[in-house]
């Protein structure tokens, strides 16, 4: 029983993480780019929540569509300010200046809102439910359900629509894109704001369970950067299931053992898929661009 | 590249001013200054923060008929950074004393070139090892952990009555050495910890170490955990139910932390700390909480309780005639003081702390009531 508390604690975790490595996966396939504030921006969606409570006074389900909005509109600034002018440059580049848009935005949240662990409302109520000797959280469903329909949602776009093919277009071959038609630069836009709602999204369902505070983006990049390895490099799935494994990691192997072995279990498991799979566990290389 | 490095030295210089926007000057030529480095940002912010406002609002309250400068600057969580605040400090005038920061690495970075300097270091690191250094500078206002867990061990022990505590601590720097003082005063009072765990503390669910120290049968849970992770793991023991005593670090007297966490989650929670000034336990220090208020908007803690503190001592001694650095550590080094925390005498290395007490929340609300108090529980103990 004790065990499958636990995964669902796991898969409650992993839903979260999973928002923030799509958004990283997505910036990733159409640019090439490693954008490394993202988790900047997950903690910016979380702060964002925290500062709107108090004036949309209602569930956090209600906040949500507020900040993906917001969010996707701080994702086209950093688009604008951190990519665009850098796109012919190397890669590092881009890479360099994604983190300084982190620190500053570190900075300007530790200015704003003071330095100390504060928590979001939740989605829809703080109770916990009780399933046949199981204890769930209404927010860790709330969570699951949450991702999963943005999750859902942005793969049905990309699979199903006009825009979608636009996206998947721009994210194969830019330069053929453009040939045929496709607004490369807006379909680049469109892909940070998308990544960056993402990570508001996460913000906002990690902040009520696991708080926020204008340092906590640090340690998220780095799982969205594994999970994106773990699943694949450019894989949408594969960066899914890739936060999924390092959720479960974290929650089953420091239950079996501790918190630093399950650590140094993580990082002996992606060496291990890098020795024996480099391409993931799914599989998408990522072509490099010249 | 060319356009790269040009954008990239503009955003840092922005990000830069940013950070520097939590500075302030004020000067006055014949004044002596007092600045104050302390990590404004990165992981200790918090506590930083927290520090820089007790120095700040000790150094508004100077007596009558004394100019002084301040400044603050923020030392990040590099010790480079610190050593760079330092040198720069020293080249704005005569110092009367430094608030210098609570991060342990930053101060032993800082340590000898305050000796070269000649600058007197007030802090309220808890880091044991900055006053074993046979540095004269450095005075910490804050009780070391030989101090607190002492405190935290014996109220477990002896006023609790529990023999079977499950310790659950940060892998941090201070976990690490908080988990170590736990080791020897539990040892002291012949008591052997059931469960010994250390978590990360980017780790976002406690419920697999939670679930791992009750299976140990524990009579208490004993915390040393930051101040997220104690809210953490407070929130999930109690929507698991668990209803064993629970005593905190210090970390859970922080009213930031108190704040995540509803009053009926606090319900029987302890912790230990050098003070907790929004429990008000007297005249003096209710004035100090009105005060910081006012002044900052937030709630006072235990660092800004101590570096007030130690503050108002070096103000005490510039009003008693101090107008060198020296003069000023010699008044620190000899002197007994009556803060608000506690009475501050050094032990001839530097520490100048050695009270601790004991918070316990009732369930209503988010303010703990002190109900007990150590002074010199590490000798006691022995």
């Amino acid at each position: 029983m004790a065990a499958l508390q636990l995964l669902v604690n796991g898969v409650a975790l992993g839903a979260a993480y999973a928002l923030v490595a799509l958004g990283f996966v997505l910036v990733l396939n159409a640019t090439s780019a490693v954008n490394f504030t993202q988790g900047d921006l997950v903690m910016a969606g979380g702060l964002l929540a925290v500062a709107l409570a108090p004036l949309i006074p209602l569930p956090g389900i209600v906040l949500l569509p507020v900040v993906l909005a917001l969010m996707a509109a701080l994702g086209l600034l950093l688009a604008l300010a951190a990519y665009l002018p850098l796109r012919r440059r190397p890669p590092a580049s881009v890479f360099i200046s994604t983190i300084a848009v982190g620190i500053i935005l570190q900075n300007g949240a530790a200015i704003l809102f003071g330095p100390e662990p504060r928590a979001a409302p939740p989605l829809f109520g703080d109770g916990t439910l009780s399933f046949a000797g199981l204890a769930v959280s209404e927010q860790s469903l709330a969570i699951v359900a949450v991702a999963a329909v943005l999750i859902g949602s942005q793969q049905w776009v990309f699979a199903r629509t006009q825009l979608g093919r636009r996206l998947r277009a721009t994210a194969q071959d830019p330069e053929m894109a453009r040939a045929c038609g496709v607004p490369v630069t807006a379909m680049i836009l469109l892909t940070f704001a998308i990544g960056a709602a993402c990570a508001g999204a996460a913000g906002l369902l990690l902040a009520n369970r696991y708080f926020v505070t204008p340092a906590s983006g640090g340690d998220l990049i780095l799982k969205a950067y594994i999970a994106v390895t773990v699943g694949g490099w450019g894989s949408v799935p594969g960066a899914v299931v890739g936060a999924l494994l390092i959720a479960l990691f974290e929650v089953g192997v420091s239950s079996v053992l501790s918190y630093p072995a399950a650590l140094g279990a993580l990082y002996l498991t992606l060496l291990a898929i890098l020795v024996l799979r480099p391409q993931g566990l799914f599989g998408e290389a990522v072509r490099r661009r010249g | 590249m060319r356009r790269a490095l040009p954008l990239l030295i503009g955003l840092l210089a922005a990000s830069s001013c940013l950070s520097s926007g939590l500075s302030s000057t004020a000067r006055a030529d014949d004044a002596l200054s007092f600045p104050v480095l302390v990590p404004l940002t990165g992981f200790l912010s918090l506590e930083g923060t927290s520090q820089r406002n007790g120095a700040v609002l000790a150094l508004r309250q100077t007596p009558a008929g004394i100019a002084i400068a301040s400044e603050v600057v923020d030392t990040g969580t590099s010790p480079e950074a610190a050593v760079t605040a330092l040198e720069r400090a020293a080249g704005g005038g005569t110092i009367g004393a430094v608030a210098a920061s609570m991060l342990g690495t930053q101060m032993l970075a800082m340590l000898p070139l305050a000796h070269d300097l000649k600058l007197p270091l007030i802090t309220v690191s808890g880091t044991a090892s900055i006053t074993e250094q046979g540095n004269p500078w450095v005075f910490r206002f804050f009780p070391g952990d030989a101090v607190t867990k002492a405190a935290h061990a014996r109220y477990v022990v002896e006023e609790l009555g529990k023999r079977r505590p499950a310790i659950i601590y940060q892998t941090t720097a201070y976990g690490q050495s908080g988990k170590t003082h736990l080791d020897a005063a539990f040892k002291a009072l012949d008591v052997t910890p059931v469960f010994e765990e250390g978590v990360d503390p980017a780790a976002k669910d406690l419920l697999p170490v939670l679930t791992k120290a009750l299976a140990a049968n524990p009579d208490v849970l004993v915390l040393h955990l930051h101040s997220a992770p104690t809210a953490l793991l407070l929130r999930q023991a109690a929507s698991s139910g668990v209803t064993l005593p629970i005593v905190a670090g210090s970390a859970m007297h922080q009213p930031s932390t108190a704040a995540l966490l509803e009053p009926a989650e606090l319900k029987g929670v302890c912790a230990e700390t050098a003070a907790s000034p929004i429990s008000g336990d007297s005249p003096e220090v209710r004035a100090f909480t009105d005060a910081y208020r006012a002044a900052f908007g937030k709630e006072p803690d235990a660092f800004a309780l101590g570096q007030y503190d130690g503050m108002t001592m070096a103000l005490e001694a510039v009003k008693a005639g101090a107008r060198t650095p020296d003069a000023i550590r010699k008044a620190l080094s000899a002197e007994t003081f009556k803060g608000l925390a506690m009475t501050y005498k050094s032990d001839g290395k530097g520490n100048m702390a050695h009270s601790a007490v004991i918070v316990c929340y009732d369930g209503t609300s988010r303010v703990p009531a002190v109900v007990k108090r150590y002074d010199d529980p590490a000798l006691a103990a022995k």
